[in-house]
């Protein structure tokens, strides 16, 4: 995961005005807990307009191509995750409108947090929480603990 | 540092967090990212791919840590 990458892809969104959340690892990075990671999520609104902004900033960011086949039709449609590699970055960046019944963009409480000079949004620590107890993955489960002993988070 | 003494493990991992947007936790953000980069470098195919649920796109995603893991023993074997 490239620290200056993520920084002005995120730089990028606020710029262009992209309705978006970080969620994911990454904020629990920002939330205050360093761990590596090989991926950036990231909630968007389901709005054409957004998805337009959306990929905007990252054609600001990547020379790439295949930035235009980043659709909003498949990310209000049938394929509300779609995953973005640019090219060489050796990451990749996970962009959701709906994560199953569970989450919409519209569920999750947000905050900003500074990124070194940059105010992103992130998801809040509660939000995380919720978001990572149920899943599967071992590393996402030991977020979900480590979150709540440290906001004091109420066991659900 | 002097020496810190702890309950419990837990206790100890409470330890590492830091203040969102101090430049201490920064700093160790970058650190920690590049460090990960430099002992185990991920190779991910560049492109769009879409996915109608998060499952899929964690399915895909353990493929290619499958592997670049594979590559890395491969060198390792190589290297001895």
């Amino acid at each position: 995961m490239d620290y200056e990458l993520t920084k002005r892809v995120l730089a990028e969104f606020e710029r262009q005005g992209v309705a978006y959340v970080v969620f994911g690892a990454v904020a629990v990075n920002l939330q205050g807990l360093a761990r590596a990671t090989e991926d950036l999520d990231v909630f968007v609104a389901p709005t054409r307009e957004n998805v337009e902004r959306l990929k905007s900033a990252l054609r600001a960011v990547f020379a790439d191509p295949h930035i235009d086949e980043i659709s909003a039709d498949d990310l209000l449609g049938e394929y509300p995750a779609v995953q973005y590699i640019p090219p060489q970055a050796g990451f990749h960046i996970d962009i959701l409108t709906r994560l199953g019944d569970a989450f919409r963009y519209e569920d999750l409480e947000s905050e900003k947090v500074d990124l070194g000079g940059v105010s992103v949004t992130v998801a809040t620590p509660a939000t995380l929480y919720r978001m990572k107890k149920g899943t599967i993955r071992l590393k996402d489960r030991a977020d979900a603990e480590a979150l709540r002993r440290r906001f004091r988070l109420p066991e659900e | 540092m002097g020496v810190r003494k702890f309950r419990d493990v837990s206790e100890m991992e409470d330890t590492l967090w830091r203040v969102p947007g101090d430049p201490e936790l920064l700093r160790a953000i970058a650190s920690t990212w590049a460090f990960a980069d430099r002992i185990l470098p991920r190779n991910f195919p560049p492109g769009v791919y879409r996915h109608r649920s998060i499952e899929e796109a964690k399915n895909l995603r353990e493929q290619w840590g499958d592997a670049d893991f594979k590559a890395f023993r491969e060198r390792r074997r190589k290297t001895g």
